[in-house]
């Protein structure tokens, strides 16, 4: 399990830890509340994180001051908080997904990986 | 309700006991929506008990530290609070430098007031034409040994001609430079250490066992007054006496304001930490 760690007032570009990472991406694909965060980050193509709800909702506390995320609403038994991607979140991914990528492809350079696929 | 949370009230009924222990702040804006996902991990059957129980024990503990952590810096990194710890830390080390200097010049230069006495008396009776032998009081003062005031009549090359004290079986002579200064300017006062000029404790560490400043590590501390003679047969008058117990009282107001200093960072850190913790809610 990773625990995560983010520090107050990340920068755009800036390296994600692994829960803010999987919980931008599992927000980009809209908006979402907190189970469905913390299953879409347990999947392998969610960053394969596993999060409880205290690190969920820390993280996503933090999240929204350094204004990567928005709480968007409720749900009718204002029970579930619903949050989506902000345009500096998406940068932020964006960033991160480039980041990724770049150490793939050097991976994949030195050998590390097959090129095109998994090992 | 679905079956797996019908089965789990007393899961849930942990899970929210366990919430209580959150930072209040936290508590009150995230409890029911983690207490929400808790009950959907519950009731989603991808999520078996035995993979979800650890996964929340262990996110407890980590989010509970953590979050007690930013709690904590939140309320102690507010710039004003720090800044008027720093503040208040500054004012409390002047106030107790004070406490310290101020009693310790005060008993530094009382220390010479009965050797200007002794020196003037001497220096009058010295220009009458009164002989040094006779000017100078009978008996001995052994300087490492006796709290008692002495006086030593040099002539005006500095040799000695009369003394009613002894270091070692001689009279010391005083620092170097000191018999011109007073020569231009009529007086000094000046801290002797005698032994760091005699040639056999030439390092000051050779102080006999039992002798004044021996405890200290500095050895004998003589405050001396110096003083020209004029008239007919010009020379120099040194009346001095051990500091011994003007330096243990130095040394005792030290402590003290070292202990009112200790006191007062104490009392602004017990202050600073009281405040903040107080006033918490409003700086989250």
């Amino acid at each position: 399990m990773y625990i995560a760690f983010m520090t107050i007032g990340t920068a755009p570009g800036a390296p994600l830890s692994p829960a803010v990472f999987a919980i931008l991406l599992s927000l980009a694909e809209g908006e979402k509340h907190g189970y469905q965060m913390m299953r879409d980050a347990r999947s392998p193509q969610g960053g394969g994180v596993q999060l409880g709800p205290g690190t969920l909702y820390g993280s996503l506390d933090r999240m929204m001051r350094d204004g990567l995320v928005k709480e968007t609403g409720t749900s009718d038994d204002e029970r579930r908080r619903y949050y989506r991607l902000s345009a500096l979140g998406r940068k932020a991914l964006g960033a991160e997904l480039e980041r990724l990528n770049a150490a793939l492809a050097s991976a994949r350079s030195l050998g590390l990986i097959p090129h095109g696929g998994r090992r | 309700m679905t079956r797996a949370s019908q089965t789990s009230p007393r899961f849930e009924g942990l899970y929210s006991a366990a919430l209580r222990l959150y930072p209040p702040v936290f508590q009150e804006q995230y409890a029911d929506a983690m207490r929400q996902a808790f009950r959907d991990a519950l009731d989603d059957g991808a999520l078996p008990r035995r993979t979800l129980v650890p996964l929340v024990l262990r996110d407890l503990a980590t989010s509970l530290f953590k979050e007690h952590l930013a709690m904590l810096r939140d309320t102690f990194s507010r710039p004003a609070l720090i800044f008027n710890a720093l503040v208040l830390a500054g004012i409390s080390t002047v106030l107790a430098l004070a406490l310290y200097a101020i009693p310790q010049q005060v008993l530094r230069q009382g220390a010479n007031d009965p050797q200007l006495q002794l020196a003037g008396d001497l220096v009058a009776r010295l220009e009458q034409g009164v002989a040094p032998a006779e000017a100078v009081p009978a008996g001995q003062v052994d300087m490492a040994r006796s709290l008692s005031p002495f006086v030593i009549v040099y002539d005006d090359r500095g040799k000695m001609l009369a003394s009613q004290a002894q270091l070692d079986g001689s009279a010391p002579a005083p620092p170097d430079g000191v018999f011109a200064y007073v020569r231009q300017n009529g007086e000094e006062r000046v801290s002797w250490q005698p032994r760091l000029r005699s040639a056999s404790t030439r390092d000051g560490k050779a102080a006999v066992d039992g002798s004044l400043g021996a405890h200290r590590g500095h050895g004998l501390r003589i405050a001396a007054v110096v003083q020209r003679v004029g008239g007919a047969h010009p020379g120099f008058v040194l009346a001095g006496r051990s500091l011994e117990q003007v330096e243990e009282r130095e040394a005792q107001v030290e402590q003290m304001a070292g202990v009112a200093w200790i006191a007062m960072l104490g009392l602004i850190l017990m202050g600073t930490v009281g405040f903040g913790w107080f006033s918490r809610a409003r700086a989250a």
